[in-house]
């Protein structure tokens, strides 16, 4: 890693561990989302980013782990996260590994229109089988145990601001050590060359779908667990997290933050979360603001912010 | 014989492209194919390296039957190719591009949580190859930005990283400037002998190149073998340079060129 | 017994001739343009709620309510042309980008008009109440039908017709073929793609807005319906074939009949079982019915 991107990362890391104690608890809660989405992105840009494939149905994987995690916890009498973080990691891995192999047969426009049309099924499921799911009125996600401990004494937003914090961020931080370790390796150099030039790579004996279904596998297992976390505060999952409008807001938060940098789309999720509660307590109509800034950002500045504080060449996916 | 292909035949729909083509490629021996535009020189290339399947006949490599066997495939049973149209990782730098070749050939492509930077052995191979190629000083230059001669040569560098027992090269000189031709002919042999590389069937139009560097050419005409002889041979058969070359001599009739 | 198997029948024929509508417009859009636009069920949200503006202001201004269906008709045309607006300003920048930031921006233009729609009309359902049963009803095999259902789908094939005969007989049509072949050899002889674009995507947004207008007497204009009828539409063109007119009809039918008689069969099915479609028809042929051949 770079001097001046180790320092920013420190900086932040700091900055992150005093929030509790130095912002008010409105401030330190919004953090939540923005650290679920962060690691359900890192593992989206390695499908984007890493590997050049643009899924428009990962909230698929975050409507998983949510589920997964109401369903458990007010089924059976499952509280420990940890648990319910393994148990959604495996039914992501294990729907994404046949959606996967079906996908990454097809590339471009038709691999995001067979990503669409996954999610809007899960979300139809979940949707209209409501004896299961609850339909539109969703289901309770009842308050997890964080390293065994219930933690029932504890007020909601004592919860949340407290232990909660520093649970999640002590996750994103692990995600993002292996995301980090994961792209850094040699099987993270054979996505960028599936990425780059999938006839050159063939003919260096690299199976181009084969490698796109692990990084297909490992974006959804990322997806999964930040579903989880992504539920917990609201206590309460529905089928909108599945809609294919949220799979559109993952993708437009990783533009956000830059697709080709690693930490560009963690930075993404940051600002969105941030820009979404700021501009929605000054103007209602927020999309508004937002599809003016998706429409610039493809204009002008298609490799995000971190492209533009780090002034590169942007890469060959941005321009035909 | 390493590379051999057996009265292959091709069709596209109606059209005749390969019409019984048999050729071999033994240990040591580098064999060039040489044919106009149409003659089936892609056709038979792209049977030979696994990409397309023969309507009829058989392709063997090292003994094994290749039809239709596939880019990857191919490329782990040891037959590497380098393209007409260069093909490079445009946004890996050299050293990327060759660590990707080595990664691949050492089977470590699904090591997931190891550090890439660490791994030494991949380094060295990476880094010898570039020597190999001329490449040495440009290793962190992203491929986009290198000047067109060089990803020539990093398409074919790439492809000898993989150590292969044959490879296919195919016009590796086009858009190469006269003066360097040669140059790169003698660091592609030289790479060979470095490497281990037994064969190398090579597609190319010019012929001082063709005549310079071959031990057989084998002429392509409308999907059949002209004739499959040395250099010695060919320079002594006017008809057939005539009908390839378009060199009209005192006893040849005015051939149409090619 | 007919009688209800007529119902569903009918109802899933209007049905499908509005999604023809819309359909064809994303078609025509991507055959010439190469691009999906997502927005194209913004563009059916957007003539609903000019449709619905423009009876209401036609009524109060004592217009007879049997010629409703003439500023409706006519909104739902001239809505269209906000199309000219998000081509010129917006997507004619990214025509040499990358599939995925075209469909990105498209994306962009759907937030936006939606919060648009919501900024005028509010968030409340807006709707033509009472003009649905103005042409009365039919009585066809034992069912009633609305009059009006059988003018709009009758009206569709009209359409469809009129779409034929301008692609197949008017020299914009043979442009507009030409450009969908093979653009660079278009543009080598002579054909002003810039022109032709324009046209082309304000065409596919006023057969958006004009679905969403007809469809306005049946139900009431929501926030929602852009958002919603996009992965409808986008179910008819996989299925019918991206690109293919002939694939809009045939997929508007089959997306339209099957969604009514799955609703009134076992109404959990519903849309599932159009996913499941999607999904077999780009795993199994991934052209469509009547779509080029697709290169994986």
């Amino acid at each position: 890693m770079r001097r001046p991107q180790a320092v920013a990362v420190i900086v932040a890391l700091a900055a992150a561990l005093a929030l509790p104690r130095m912002a008010p608890a409105y401030h330190v809660t919004l953090m939540l989302p923005f650290m679920a989405y962060g690691i359900a992105l890192l593992g989206l840009n390695l499908l984007f980013g890493y590997t050049g494939l643009v899924s428009f149905g990962h909230a698929l994987f975050l409507g998983i782990g949510a589920y997964t995690g109401a369903f458990l916890t007010t089924h059976t009498r499952v509280r420990s996260i940890e648990i319910i973080l393994l148990v959604a990691a495996l039914g992501a891995a294990a729907v994404a590994a046949p959606v996967g192999a079906l996908c990454v047969r097809y590339v471009k426009i038709y691999f995001g229109m067979l990503t669409l049309a996954f999610g809007m099924l899960f979300y139809t499921f979940v949707l209209k089988f409501y004896h299961l799911t609850g339909g539109d009125e969703g289901m309770r996600f009842l308050r997890p145990s964080l390293l065994g401990q219930p933690l029932g004494d504890l007020s909601k937003t004592a919860y949340l601001v407290g232990p909660y914090y520093y649970y999640s961020l002590a996750l994103l931080v692990l995600a993002t050590v292996a995301m980090w370790r994961i792209v850094h390796s040699p099987f993270g150099l054979c996505l960028r060359t599936v990425r780059d030039n999938p006839l050159k790579a063939e003919s260096l004996g690299l199976s181009v779908p084969r490698y796109r279904w692990y990084a297909f596998v490992i974006s959804a297992v990322y997806a999964g667990a930040g579903g989880v976390l992504l539920a917990v505060p609201t206590g309460n999952v529905d089928p909108t997290l599945a809609y294919w409008t949220h799979s559109g807001n993952l993708v437009f938060m990783t533009l956000l933050g830059g697709f080709a940098s690693f930490f560009g789309p963690i930075a993404g999720a940051l600002v969105f979360i941030y820009l979404q509660d700021t501009v929605m307590s000054l103007f209602l109509y927020w999309r508004l603001v937002f599809g003016a800034i998706l429409a610039a950002l493809v204009l002008f500045a298609p490799t995000g912010l971190a492209g533009l504080v780090v002034r590169r060449q942007p890469p060959e996916a941005a321009h035909r | 014989m390493i590379i051999e292909a057996r009265d292959v035949k091709h069709f596209y729909g109606d059209f005749c492209a390969l019409d019984g083509v048999t050729l071999g490629v033994e240990a040591g021996q580098l064999v060039s194919i040489i044919g106009p535009n149409g003659a089936g020189k892609s056709t038979l290339i792209n049977v030979l390296t696994g990409l397309l399947q023969p309507s009829a006949g058989s392709v063997r490599f090292k003994g094994r039957d290749i039809a239709g066997a596939g880019p990857v495939r191919l490329a782990r049973l040891g037959l590497a190719r380098s393209f007409q149209l260069v093909q490079i990782f445009p946004d890996l730098t050299v050293l990327e591009t060759l660590q990707a070749a080595a990664v691949s050939r050492l089977g470590r492509g699904r090591r997931l949580l190891a550090s890439l930077a660490a791994d030494g052995e991949v380094r060295r191979d990476a880094e010898h190859v570039a020597d190999l190629f001329g490449l040495g000083e440009k290793l962190h230059a992203p491929s986009r930005t290198l000047p067109q001669g060089d990803k020539k040569l990093l398409d074919v560098a790439a492809a000898f990283a993989l150590r292969p027992a044959a490879i296919l090269l195919d016009e590796p000189t086009s858009g190469v400037s006269t003066r360097d031709k040669t140059t790169v002919m003698q660091m592609l042999v030289r790479a060979s002998r470095g490497i281990g590389v037994q064969a190398i069937l090579l597609v190319e139009h010019d012929m001082d190149i063709v005549f310079g560097y071959s031990d057989r050419i084998v002429a392509l005409q409308q999907g059949r073998i002209l004739v499959d002889t040395t250099p010695d041979g060919l320079r002594t058969d006017e008809t057939v340079l005539a009908t390839l070359v378009g060199r009209a001599t005192a006893t040849a009739s005015a051939a149409p060129g090619p | 017994m007919t009688a209800h198997v007529v119902n569903v029948l009918m109802g899933g024929l209007f049905h499908a001739a509005i999604l023809f509508l819309v359909a064809a417009g994303l078609q025509v859009v991507f055959g010439v343009q190469r691009i999906f636009n997502l927005a194209c069920g913004s563009f059916y949200a957007f003539g609903a709620y000019v449709g619905v503006a423009a009876v209401q202001a036609f009524i109060q201004v004592g217009g007879p309510p049997g010629l409703f269906i003439l500023p409706l008709v006519a909104a739902g045309l001239l809505a269209g042309l906000a199309g000219i607006l998000v081509e010129r300003g917006l997507l004619r920048f990214i025509y040499d980008r990358d599939e995925t930031f075209q469909l990105l921006l498209t994306f962009a233009v759907v937030l936006m008009i939606e919060d648009l729609i919501q900024m005028t009309w509010g968030a409340a359902p807006t709707s033509t109440s009472g003009l649905y049963l103005v042409y009365g009803q039919v009585r066809l095999l034992g069912a009633t039908v609305p009059a009006y259902n059988l003018i709009v789908i009758g009206a569709s094939l009209v359409i469809a017709v009129g779409i034929g005969w301008l692609l197949a007989r008017t020299a914009f049509g043979r442009i507009v073929r030409a450009a969908a072949e093979n653009r660079e050899m278009a543009e080598a002889l002579g054909v002003d793609m810039r022109a032709v674009y324009v046209r082309v995507f304000t065409l596919g947004c006023m057969l958006g807005t004009l679905g969403g207008a007809l469809v306005i007497p049946s139900t009431a204009a929501m926030s929602e319906m852009g958002v919603e009828l996009i992965v409808e539409a986008f179910a008819v063109v996989v299925i019918g074939g991206l690109g293919s007119m002939r694939g809009a009809l045939a997929g508007a039918l089959v997306v339209g009949v099957l969604r009514a008689i799955a609703i009134a069969v076992y109404p959990a099915l519903e849309m599932l079982l159009i996913y499941l479609i999607v999904i077999a028809v780009l795993v199994l042929r991934p052209r469509g019915l009547f779509g080029k051949a697709v290169v994986a």
